[in-house]
């Protein structure tokens, strides 16, 4: 296989994640839209750069998180370290449980409502995976600062998953 | 430091003070066990996970543009792949069990020679910084130099790569072009040894495959045609008087 095969493959097998980081990073789709194709352009540009075929998945998420840095932040609506706004709850899946959906959109908003270090931090160790180690090289931060984010980030979540677990009991009458 | 399930698990929850939080930090830092220990034990990560593995419910499109190489059919390459793999077993295996006596260099090279198809060379990135790295690759192998600038001007042929084999522990080159039609053609170089022969052109046709097979100075060297009936022209003559040894 040669690299542009890798490189464009890649950018399929990961399309959904690199597009969830972009959310994650701007709060909004109309710009995850955007950044997941200009991601995948810069990709393609830089298959020749490619000299394994292992993790091509969290390249894509540098490439991805460099542009938005870069390029589209500065001139992107929020420019505020948090997200002011409750931004876009409804892409999250309903489920036929309505507490159910409430404590996600609780979470989901909880965290994309994080200071922009620790959303992104959030969303490579708890959602993606990577280990503190890889996030720390892909963040470009010493492995201390991936925890104590972590740390802080937890913090926030606590406290809005046990008010909302809380009120879930109540209203079940359980 | 050895730290419970039950103190990792105080960490992550927020419950321990800041010099036993520092020293399991410390602790991840130098020990990826320990790292993969506290986040195995983390209650925060798939709460938040499941929440977001369903965003996007579609895979996002994405607008590329077209492959600058002509693509084969992926799968079928695949296929082709595993068809060419086990051939290559299935030939080998073959001419073990008969064999009259031990293949030569030029043999077995025309034999994997003759699985080429032009879809296996279609899809090859021959950069010059991908050729950079193959011909370094290889000349470091051999020991001598593959005159690249030779080999990318032969009329008619397109250079693809250059690839390292070995044959009975010599350093086996096998450099692949593409003739007009796409099809493959090759050049292959050979340490030998200071005390291998000399030997001048010869012409036949080996697995089907025209070629021509000459050595000298240690070194041996072959043409390879796309079919039996490859007529080869001006290129053998500039090979033969640029690897005169």
């Amino acid at each position: 296989m040669s690299t542009e095969q890798a490189v464009r493959s890649a950018i399929q097998t990961h399309s959904k994640r690199v597009w969830r980081f972009a959310l994650a990073l701007s709060g909004a789709s109309d710009v995850a839209d955007d950044l997941l194709q200009a991601t995948a352009l810069r990709a393609l540009e830089k298959h020749h750069q490619v000299t394994s075929f292992e993790r091509l998945d969290s390249w894509l998420m540098t490439i991805c998180r460099s542009i938005w840095l870069n390029e589209i932040r500065a001139r992107s609506v929020r420019k505020a370290q948090a997200l002011s706004v409750t931004p876009e709850a409804e892409l999250i899946a309903h489920n036929t449980d309505s507490e159910t959906n409430i404590f996600a959109t609780q979470v989901f908003t909880e965290v994309m409502q994080l200071p922009e270090a620790q959303r992104e931090t959030v969303m490579l160790v708890f959602v993606e995976g990577y280990s503190y180690r890889e996030a720390a090289a892909m963040l470009d931060v010493p492995i201390g600062t991936i925890m104590s984010r972590l740390s802080n980030a937890r913090q926030k979540l606590k406290t809005a998953m046990q008010h909302d677990v809380a009120d879930c009991v109540r209203r079940g009458g359980k | 430091m050895n730290f419970s399930d039950e103190t990792l698990l105080a960490y992550l929850e927020g419950n321990l003070d800041e010099a036993e939080a520092r020293a399991i930090e410390d602790a991840v830092a130098d020990d990826p066990a320990v790292e993969s220990r506290l986040m195995a034990l983390d209650p925060f990560a798939p709460v938040v996970q499941q929440v977001f593995e369903g965003i996007p419910v579609e895979a996002p499109s994405i607008d590329l543009p077209t492959p600058t190489a002509p693509q084969s059919n992926a799968g079928a390459f695949r296929l082709l792949a595993v068809a060419a793999s086990v051939a290559v077993i299935a030939i080998s295996a073959t001419f073990w069990a008969t064999r009259p006596k031990a293949l030569g260099w030029a043999e077995q090279a025309a034999i994997y020679q003759s699985l080429y198809s032009p879809d296996t060379i279609a899809d090859l990135d021959n950069s010059p910084q991908k050729l950079d790295t193959q011909f370094a690759q290889a000349e470091a192998q051999l020991g001598r130099s593959l005159n690249r600038d030779v080999l990318e001007n032969l009329p008619g042929l397109d250079l693809k790569r250059a690839q390292v084999l070995m044959f009975k522990g010599k350093p086996l080159i096998q450099i692949v072009f593409a003739d007009a039609q796409g099809a493959p053609v090759a050049f292959c170089v050979i340490r030998q040894g200071s005390g291998a022969p000399a030997k001048d052109v010869n012409l036949a046709v080996l697995s089907g495959l025209a070629t021509a097979t000459w050595a000298n100075d240690g070194y041996g060297f072959m043409l390879l045609g796309s079919d039996a009936q490859t007529d080869f022209g001006s290129e053998l003559s500039v090979l033969t008087d640029a690897f005169t040894g």
